[in-house]
């Protein structure tokens, strides 16, 4: 630091002379990813598709649990299913996902229709029993949400990648 | 507030932009409330100019392409869900960015889960099969410059794991605000400027050593 202080003035044309080469450096390397790792073009256009997912008249169920995350994982165990929780308001919507497909519940236990959402197309169709319990024998992979008609309520859970 | 804006001091109000055209703060705020609204061209706006952010973010931590894919869809989903709903609309970016990393953080852990160590999908790396792109750098007039392109490429994907992580974010396009960068990474907005000093630095000298500069 001394030797900066003796010449201030060069010390600093030299900081900026650096700053201006560290900036060349990064956009140069930012003209190489836009050619060697761009977004790829049909992943954009799912991006843009996706705007129909915006549902104004769903409510959300957020996340709340997820044994993924807040679950301690057990030794030598490795086949667990992934457990969520998703809760909008007094609704809550307990799901079990495993290779075979899915299980859960509506709770408190009420009946309801029941999509299971993979992007922004129309799901598969589900009813639960009036337990509010409910099965999907389909291996979930990627993205996935469940829409869930109870009443006049409509419900969306929060989008996750099963 | 658009791409010539005076410059703040204050990193959190570092703008989209240190150089491009962009989606500032302002105009993340209002593409958002518009995209709310029923505006589909505001929502174009958006996954334009942050999809490369979106996706920076994904190759920073190194999935396999599959993963890479479904993270990039998922985020896209949950932020189309939320419009409306998010907070702080300015902040779209971050919000992405952070969503992006929670993500990718999950398909790390549940590999790990499945095989402690190992796995290659968290060893394989960015597909380089012939992109229309590529086919354009191969062409004759090209070919120094894509050479050179090639190298550069080589010694960043050899840094250290912190600076390629760091610089991967960072070359997205428009270049991405430090608020941005501290929500895709968990870094604290402070740090990021001496940390990509010192990893540009680092890669530059890897391409001198090369005598590639």
């Amino acid at each position: 630091m001394s030797d900066r202080h003796d010449d201030d003035l060069f010390g600093e044309e030299d900081f900026d002379d650096r700053e201006f080469d560290d900036e060349l450096l990064e956009e140069e390397l930012r003209r190489a990813a836009a050619v060697l790792d761009a977004v790829p073009a049909e992943l954009q256009q799912i991006a843009l598709d996706a705007y129909a997912l915006h549902d104004l008249e769903a409510r959300v169920a957020e996340l709340t649990f997820d044994s993924l995350v807040d679950a301690l994982p057990v030794r030598g165990v490795t086949d667990v299913p992934r457990m969520l929780t998703f809760q909008a308001g007094e609704v809550t919507v307990d799901v079990e996902v495993t290779a075979q497909g899915l299980l859960g519940q509506v709770l408190p236990p009420r009946s309801a229709r029941i999509e299971i959402l993979g992007g922004p197309r129309p799901g598969s169709p589900l009813t639960s029993d009036d337990l509010g319990r409910f099965t999907a024998d389909v291996p979930l992979s990627g993205p996935f949400a469940l829409r869930l008609r109870t009443g006049g309520d409509v419900v969306v859970t929060e989008w996750l990648r099963a | 507030m658009t791409a010539g804006a005076a410059p703040s001091t204050a990193y959190d109000d570092l703008p989209y932009t240190r150089g491009g055209a962009a989606v500032d703060r302002t105009d993340a705020g209002a593409l958002v409330q518009a995209a709310a609204d029923g505006d589909a061209a505001a929502w174009k706006a958006l996954v334009e100019g942050l999809s490369p952010l979106v996706w920076s973010v994904v190759r920073a931590h190194r999935l396999s392409d599959a993963d890479a894919h479904e993270v990039y869809q998922t985020a896209w989903f949950r932020f189309a869900q939320h419009l409306g709903r998010i907070r702080e609309p300015g902040k779209a970016g971050a919000w992405l960015a952070s969503t992006t990393r929670h993500e990718c953080l999950k398909v790390i852990r549940s590999a790990q889960r499945l095989t402690l160590t190992d796995d290659p999908r968290l060893l394989d790396r960015a597909s380089e099969d012939g992109t229309p792109e590529q086919s354009l750098l191969d062409s004759e007039e090209a070919a120094a410059q894509s050479e050179r392109v090639r190298r550069l490429w080589q010694e960043f994907e050899e840094l250290g794991e912190r600076c390629r992580q760091l610089l991967r974010v960072l070359m997205a396009t428009p270049p991405p605000s430090y608020h941005d960068v501290s929500a895709a990474l968990g870094i604290a907005v402070g740090s990021i400027g001496p940390l990509r000093q010192r990893c540009l630095r680092r890669l530059r000298a890897r391409l001198e050593a090369r005598g590639a500069m």
